[in-house]
């Protein structure tokens, strides 16, 4: 058996996961999945940027709209800000417990009786 | 909404309470049965349309704590499949080595456990309490808890005129510790402390379940899967066959995942991508999307657990054991002794901290601390040492796969090859060093 070969092969493999620095995959669009979760939209957002200047300058991942697994944050580039889509927030709480590094998110509970509702959880 | 929550909604409430609980997941709900068979008043207020509405677990939920609060729950709980079969799974991109353990005892009374959905089955919950005597106030936010000469007197709501007093406050309230925080006795969750998990339901015919995963009729399995999937990140995926659906998902440490600023969906699409994987869920369309943070600091991170006027139960109070993947077993059981708590301190007539501290007496007592007490090195180990979540599966993988091709070497050379690729791969120095942390983290 040829042993450099099998070992590139796996070097290759392994360049291709996640080992590698970069996030292989393309950024998924995950509206379809969240198309199956019900949520009951309150007017007002649950959800805010503390201040807005900390995503502009100090914040080049804007790590919210990786780490967010709804995709409520994202970055507007023309407007330089993070726009905040609440009305499909899962309430998971990784924006206030370290999903923006930061801290510079502020994050409450929708009022009774709104936002996501799990028919199955 | 069901009329029946409606009409529980709009009873006239009483203005004081012997307990007021924040919240309807297992552990609010066990307490609030415990309390309600005393005889005491005690309301439960949930902010989602029913309890369970918000609620998300992998999962299953465990017989014997379960029976504990209600007794031979299973005839009627609404419940998925018996699980009769543990699977660990180590896998690469291609490869799995699997460990399995299966017992047709568990498919005997009282079982072991139940694939279950949350939503469903603390709605269930939720209508035992009701029938034993306890409120339960839907559609309602605790926003923020009421003082009287520092101690806690109950809570104010988000309705109008909202206040509700009440002996002790109960806060299980779950992993976001809003309330836990306001009272001083928590702080908020450390990323390197809490998981995000991601899960799906898909829907997929019964007896293609049951083909493919090998059970009968209303038995399941549970699979657990380290290695390639979470990406080198510290964390596992899971499989519960639920009766026509299968709950798939992947669970990382949140600051592995801030650290590489990845996406957590983007490893549940990674893992259900494994060829292995594929083939279970091939073919299953999906119901519905779901997120959630599993406390997984253990007993480090806990916050006090009493304090005047005031209990924490279940995650709030961050009774989980990320070992062995449990967490509502553990919400039950202190929901029930934070019941007998304010039962005994109801008898007592006294309700500060000295007197509540008998939760604490309770909980160090039992399995609860015990097995946190025990575990409390395995988080920072996991953490410290997220190469073996993919490192021990693709050495692994590769000796099993060198170990069984036929080719034209020897066995002797073959043993040879593997020993000098684990040798290259682990050096004996990372392998002792890693071995004696695992031993002394969770022994």
């Amino acid at each position: 058996m040829n042993e450099n070969k099998k070992e590139a092969a796996d070097q290759a493999r392994r360049g291709g996961s996640a080992r590698g620095k970069s996030w292989p995959a393309p950024k998924l669009n995950i509206t379809a999945r969240l198309g199956l979760v019900k949520f009951i939209p309150d007017e007002k957002s649950h959800l805010s940027v503390i201040d807005p200047e900390v995503c502009k300058t100090r914040c080049p991942q804007k790590f919210c709209t990786h780490t967010c697994p709804a995709q409520v944050y994202r970055w507007e580039d023309e407007e330089k800000l993070i726009s905040i889509a609440f009305e499909g927030c899962l309430e998971c709480g990784t924006c206030r417990s370290g999903g923006c590094p930061w801290e510079n998110i502020e994050m409450s509970y929708p009022r009774g009786g709104y936002g996501v509702q799990y028919r199955l959880g | 909404m069901n009329p029946a929550t409606r009409e529980t909604t709009n009873r006239t409430t009483p203005s004081h309470f012997a307990a007021i609980i924040v919240g309807g997941g297992p552990a609010g709900l066990a307490a609030a049965i415990t309390i309600a068979e005393a005889g005491l008043k005690v309301a439960v207020i949930e902010r989602g349309d029913w309890p369970g509405s918000k609620n998300m677990m992998g999962g299953q939920i465990y017989s014997h704590p379960t029976s504990k609060i209600v007794p031979d729950f299973w005839k009627d709980a609404p419940l998925e499949r018996q699980i009769v079969r543990r699977d660990m799974w180590m896998t690469t991109a291609d490869s799995t080595l699997k460990a399995s353990y299966e017992t047709t005892d568990f498919k005997l009374e009282p079982y072991n456990s139940f694939s279950v959905f949350r939503s469903r089955f603390d709605k269930w919950l939720a209508e035992q309490a009701r029938a034993k005597g306890a409120y339960i106030i839907n559609e309602t936010l605790v926003e923020d808890l009421l003082w009287e000469s520092g101690k806690v007197i109950g809570v104010r709501t988000g309705r109008d005129q909202g206040d509700l007093e009440g002996d002790v406050v109960i806060i299980a309230e779950g992993v976001n510790r809003f309330l836990t925080e306001k009272a001083g006795l928590g702080e908020k969750i450390r990323p390197a402390a809490v998981a995000l998990a991601v899960k799906e339901v898909l829907a997929l015919p019964k007896e293609k379940i049951e083909d493919r995963f090998n059970l009968e009729d209303e038995t399941g399995a549970a699979l657990e899967i380290v290695g390639d999937i979470t990406g080198g990140l510290p964390g596992t995926g899971f499989i519960y066959t639920n009766r026509d659906t299968i709950s798939i998902g992947v669970g990382v440490i949140l600051k592995g995942l801030v650290d590489r600023v990845g996406e957590a969906y983007e490893l549940l699409e990674r893992f259900k991508r494994q060829p292995q994987i594929k083939r279970l869920i091939d073919g299953a369309g999906p119901r519905e999307y779901a997120a959630h943070l599993i406390p997984e600091g253990g007993y480090r991170d806990m916050p006090q657990l009493y304090g005047d006027g005031v209990l924490v139960t279940g995650d709030a109070a961050g009774m989980v054991n990320a070992v062995f993947t449990e967490g509502a077993n553990l919400a039950l059981l202190s929901g029930k002794m934070a019941g007998e708590t304010v039962v005994h301190a109801d008898e007592q007539g006294s309700f500060n901290a000295d007197t509540l501290s008998y939760y604490g007496r309770r909980l160090e007592k039992s399995l609860i601390i015990k097995d946190l007490k025990q575990f409390q090195n395995a988080a920072p180990f996991l953490s410290s040492h997220a190469h073996m979540f993919n490192l021990y599966p693709e050495v692994a993988s590769a000796a099993m796969k060198e170990f069984l091709t036929v080719d034209t070497l020897s066995k002797a050379d073959k043993m040879h090859l593997i020993m000098k690729l684990f040798r290259s791969q682990v050096p004996t120095r990372r392998l002792v060093r890693d071995m004696y942390d695992a031993w002394r983290a969770i022994l």
